[in-house]
């Protein structure tokens, strides 16, 4: 009797430790996906007034190439990001890693810094560098004599997305690189010894010893650079707000656009759940990719 | 002549490692020196340093802007949403690591599946729910948002932290008679301290640095916390660069002092839980 008594009080404790989660945590993430899938189904731009019209908004979506365009600069800005942030990181982890270089613990703490600073004064840091009457960059190219390379740099459309990948991959490049960094720490020197024994050059190191064994981290570091890609809003509003026109819109902003400047909250609803569904699948997608032909490597 | 070789190589190595630093800190020392500028003097050179020290754009930042507001927001924002994870998150990721009970695959299932969550696609609908129930607006508004996104990492960190805590204390106190709460909170608490303090830094520069949910969900200008703060003051003055420069300059100094005295402990905090998550 008294036990039951006891694990009953215990269940009630278990609830009111996990309730309060469960409310909040229900309330902000998974009522707002119904709520999405819900609203996608209405023609309805905020008022009182909401016309069910069924699967029409996924149809204007399909065919939406504004949209499309904006999915795909995700996906460069992702893949430029990719080769950027990670390919650079390891190359300044490498170089970190080597005796001849000075200052290690400065380095990191510097390089890490700007990923602690707010997208939206790195946006706005970079759009001071990169103005074109007193930014760093035209400056630098005044200061020594390349006036005609001096460029408009955010207002040209067909660079754009290159442009703005810029701040993205020097403000996280400090933290692929300690991600990076922690990885080789776990690497056994013995090896590097009996590499260095048998003649091995440091790119050759760098090539054939640490890439093999840090795969692991590498994949992790990928898949966290394409899922914060799919959600960057913040550093493109303040810089170009998807301009020139539409050259640099990203799906976030889209959506964004969608609904406080045109009032179609239906349409962006649809808009919603298109990029729950790219960016899952994508996520997913990259998982699989990644983990699955070294797992097979490992059980083999 | 191998050794000449590697000498230069590593110079190379040391010279470009030292220009990429230098291109970290640069653009904000670029910021305080043109703080100091006014307007005129900056549009005749935006590199050189100023001729003098002048504080007229520090104190229409503290005099004319909404930034110090904006500033004991977010300091509200964060100091609230954060302790709110702790503890939250504390208490489930303890419950779920500790007890076996019906469903508990599931919860966690069902928790950390928000970490997979883009929250981009849950502007709109988030919006919609909040405004319906009269929930925009208020100073509490953003703690919803905050605490309800940060909580999957957190419990996640928590719940596989706890595991690798030995039981034997737990058994021991309750042997002693000790009750469920205070075994949670004054055996457990302390010896989860250092996963609480890698959640604690996580979620404050999430927070503090947060923008999207503050944009749609606060319109009311006392409310504003400082990302949205910040542009604001930039339509306001957008020709005005030197002092919208200190006004960034402002506002980020005390997350800077934070950072380089903590920094050993930042950067071991937010890689750990991106590692994990």
């Amino acid at each position: 009797m008294g036990k039951k008594k006891g694990k009953s009080r215990l269940g009630l404790y278990i609830l009111l430790c996990v309730l309060p989660v469960l409310l909040i945590y229900t309330y902000v993430v998974i009522i707002p996906i119904l709520g999405a899938m819900r609203f996608s189904l209405f023609q309805w731009s905020g008022g009182a007034d909401m016309k069910f019209i069924g699967l029409k908004n996924y149809r204007l979506l399909f065919r939406d190439t504004e949209f499309w365009k904006a999915f795909q600069n995700n996906v460069w800005i992702a893949l430029t990001c990719i080769l950027g942030q990670i390919g650079i990181a390891f190359f300044f982890s490498a170089l970190l890693s080597s005796r001849v270089i000075r200052f290690k613990a400065f380095h990191r703490v510097v390089a890490y810094f700007p990923a602690t600073i707010s997208a939206v004064v790195v946006g706005f840091v970079w759009s001071f560098i990169f103005n074109y009457d007193f930014g760093l960059v035209n400056a630098f190219l005044r200061a020594i004599h390349l006036e005609k390379w001096a460029k408009p740099w955010l207002d040209n459309p067909a660079t754009i997305v290159f442009i703005i990948s810029i701040p993205l991959i020097w403000q996280y490049i400090g933290y692929y690189m300690v991600i990076i960094m922690s990885a080789m720490t776990s690497i056994d020197p013995s090896i590097y010894e009996m590499a260095e024994l048998d003649g091995a050059s440091s790119l050759q190191k760098a090539l054939r010893i640490t890439l093999p064994l840090i795969k692991n981290s590498l994949a992790v570091a990928v898949m966290l650079c394409i899922a914060g890609n799919m959600k960057i809003f913040d550093h493109i509003y303040v810089m170009t707000n998807g301009g020139p026109g539409t050259s640099s819109m990203v799906m976030a902003l889209q959506v964004y656009k969608t609904t406080f400047i045109k009032s179609q909250y239906g349409y962006a609803s649809a808009m919603s759940v298109g990029i729950l569904i790219l960016s899952l699948s994508l996520v997913i997608i990259s998982r699989v990719c990644i983990t699955q032909p070294w797992r097979k490597e490992k059980d083999v | 002549m191998k050794k000449k070789r590697t000498g230069v190589l590593g110079l190379l190595g040391n010279l470009i490692l030292c220009l990429f630093s230098f291109s970290c800190i640069f653009p904000m020392l670029w910021i305080f020196y043109s703080s100091f500028k006014t307007q005129a003097e900056f549009n005749q050179s935006s590199t050189a340093l100023p001729q003098a020290l002048d504080f007229t754009n520090y104190i229409s930042v503290f005099t004319q802007t909404n930034l110090l507001t904006a500033m004991g927001n977010s300091f509200r924002n964060t100091i609230l949403s954060v302790t709110g994870i702790l503890i939250l998150a504390f208490m489930a990721g303890y419950v779920l690591s500790r007890y076996r009970f019906r469903g508990r695959g599931l919860l966690y299932n069902y928790f950390t599946m928000g970490m997979l969550i883009p929250l981009h696609a849950l502007l709109v609908p988030l919006y919609i729910q909040f405004k319906q129930m009269g929930l925009t607006n208020h100073w509490y508004t953003l703690l919803f948002p905050y605490i309800g996104f940060g909580l999957p990492i957190s419990i996640m960190l928590v719940e596989s932290y706890v595991k690798s805590i030995p039981r034997e204390l737990e058994e021991a106190a309750a042997i002693d008679g000790c009750s469920f709460f205070k075994t949670m909170f004054c055996i457990v608490l302390p010896l989860a301290s250092p996963i609480l303090a890698t959640v604690a830094i996580i979620q404050f520069f999430a927070v503090w640095n947060e923008f999207s949910f503050a944009l749609i969900l606060v319109s009311k200008d006392t409310l504003r916390t400082v990302p949205v703060g910040l542009t604001m003051f930039k339509a306001a003055y957008t020709v005005d660069y030197p002092r919208l420069m200190a006004g960034i300059l402002v506002t980020m100094l005390p997350v800077m002092i934070l950072y380089f005295s903590f920094s050993k402990r930042i950067i071991e905090g937010m890689t750990a839980g991106a590692v994990k998550g």
